[in-house]
């Protein structure tokens, strides 16, 4: 196999990782992401291929030559030609796909899990965790939380479906799992509109129940939604 | 033929490669967007407009009001198909939904952020750490004519306009519609032997939740049309510009009165969502396609020069 062979194989096993392989294990990439990885491969293997004379011409050779058209017969000629056509038509279509103007909204960066206000960094739970008060807190969750998050914790409560983003599924370990009690305290406490920024306030419907409910009675819904979900609050030890 | 192997596997990676990125979508998000068409003539006013039919529709769950006092668990309303037509000038939306019953307090409403701040969805009401702005709300009452165009930043501020610029016009027929919602179900948990299993460590009954998506023929159908010019001179309205992507969200009320006297839905036990997009379509740039025929040229034009080159055995 040629340098230059080796170079395209290359280059398409790293466009099918990052657009298939990566988004196994994460969010897939924009096509804008995909590009610069391969525009950073393509400078890789032009960079190794022209460390000598040597391989600048098996680099670079086998692409002149098809170019060029020298020696190519049959279908190798057809593919030639098929090549000289399709790149200025993609360059077109990818100039035309840049300036026509978009069908889709804007891309919406909103996290998740924002950092929250200092106060309610390092909160300890002062409610005991005992059956009864996990008992009370499931009551409460039942009465003020399942609505939109579900009698199984899940999200996916009768009033789920109108909001954007819809509410968290606790069973999900990306969500309560990754937290502490105090995190959760102020989600439940000060609401969607105690989000900062990043968060996206004006689109949570999570009411912000400090208007409502007391102190008490939110550490006990916090306790009964791990025990309900099955998760373990995070900690630091 | 030295070259002709290698040559043909190239251009065989290379065509496999221009496939992949061809075929390649675009990161789609999970967002629904009215997209509103662009139309010569008038926008029509008719919720019966045939032109409605060329339309296409974009649907809408919607939920319970259940952020803030008073909070309401079932509403009759489970989802809004929406449509949108503009002609550069006015901008219409035609709503419709499965109502059973026509009744004088059926009412819907259309809610915008006005300038550049964000607004919460539930009337603009402040947040802790964003500075937000204002909501414009668009409210049709069946017993009302027209419309009212409102204002609110927070509860309680729920304000008519001075200048009224939107039209309204609602249409109720006892029409048969099929309407899909999710419907939720805790069954309890049992074992082979029919008995209740239950949790092991704290005794409580165990639960299965089915969910399932229910298909509904329902007898009555309400078709609402707001208009309004894209742009007004009001500072309170929300301006409209074409091909950007304005947040837009629903509410409804089935105003069908009950035993009791009060009505099933009112004030803010109704039928919401929080925010969505909607999209008026520009009007077509004929200059993107000319932009585009340049790049093929120029494309072409570097690719002719490069093989010249090469031909001439100078390295490009």
């Amino acid at each position: 196999m040629t340098l230059a062979m080796k170079g395209a194989v290359l280059l398409v096993a790293v466009f099918l990782i990052v657009k298939f392989g990566l988004p196994l294990i994460t969010a897939p990439l924009p096509m804008s992401l995909i590009w610069l990885y391969l525009f950073l491969t393509t400078v890789g293997i032009v960079v190794y291929g022209t460390l000598s004379a040597e391989s600048t011409e098996a680099l670079l050779g086998p692409i002149f030559r098809f170019l060029g058209g020298e020696g190519l017969n049959g279908s190798a000629k057809l593919a030639r030609l098929a090549v000289l056509v399709l790149v200025p038509l993609l360059v077109g279509w990818q100039t035309y796909s840049e300036l026509v103007p978009s069908s889709q909204p804007p891309a919406e960066n909103r996290t998740i899990h924002p950092a929250p206000p200092g106060e309610f960094v390092g909160l300890a739970n002062p409610v005991p965790n005992t059956p009864e008060n996990v008992m009370m807190g499931k009551g409460l969750f039942s009465a003020f939380c399942s609505p939109c998050h579900g009698a199984k914790f899940n999200g996916n409560g009768p009033a789920s479906d109108g909001f954007n983003p819809p509410p968290a599924n606790f069973v999900d370990p990306g969500t309560i799992a990754q937290l502490q009690e105090s995190y959760l305290f102020w989600r439940i406490k000060k609401g969607g509109v105690g989000l900062n920024v990043e968060g996206h306030p004006w689109k949570s419907a999570m009411p912000r129940w400090e208007v409502e409910l007391p102190d008490e009675w939110i550490w006990k819904i916090i306790m009964a939604e791990y025990a309900g979900s099955g998760q373990k609050p995070r900690t630091w030890e | 033929m030295r070259g002709a192997p290698s040559g043909r596997a190239l251009a065989a990676l290379l065509a496999a490669t221009v496939g992949l990125l061809w075929g390649a979508p675009v990161l789609s998000q999970e967002t629904v967007v009215v997209r509103v068409k662009l139309i010569q003539g008038e926008v029509p006013t008719d919720p019966t407009a045939p032109i409605w039919n060329t339309i296409p529709a974009t649907e809408f769950p919607m939920s319970p009001q259940v952020h803030w006092p008073k909070r309401i668990l079932q509403v009759t309303v489970k989802s809004i198909r929406v449509r949108g037509v503009h002609n550069t000038k006015h901008i219409a939306f035609l709503l419709e939904y499965a109502d059973p019953t026509r009744d004088p307090a059926d009412a819907a409403a259309l809610e915008f952020m006005v300038g550049d701040k964000k607004a919460h969805f539930a009337h603009g009401q402040p947040m802790a750490q964003v500075e937000g702005g204002p909501v414009n709300i668009w409210y049709w009452r069946s017993d009302t004519p027209g419309a009212a165009d409102m204002n609110a930043q927070g509860f309680g501020t729920l304000k008519k306009q001075a200048q009224q610029d939107v039209q309204a016009k609602g249409v109720w027929k006892d029409e048969k519609t099929k309407v899909r919602f999710k419907e939720r179900k805790l069954i309890p948990r049992k074992d082979a032997q029919g008995q209740a299993v239950k949790d092991p460590k704290t005794g409580d009954p165990l639960f299965d939740e089915e969910t399932k998506v229910v298909e509904q023929e329902v007898t009555g159908v309400w078709r609402v049309v707001f208009v309004r010019a894209l742009t007004t001179s009001d500072p309170n309205d929300a301006q409209f510009q074409p091909g950007t992507f304005p947040n837009i969200a629903f509410a409804v009320w089935d105003g069908k009165k009950l035993e009791s006297g009060d009505l099933k839905e009112s004030g803010s036990q109704k039928a919401v969502t929080s925010w969505w997009y909607f999209n008026a379509e520009p009007p077509t740039n004929y200059a993107i396609y000319l932009y585009g025929l340049i790049a093929v040229v120029v494309a072409a034009g570097v690719e002719y020069v490069i093989i010249r080159k090469v031909k001439k055995g100078q390295p490009a």
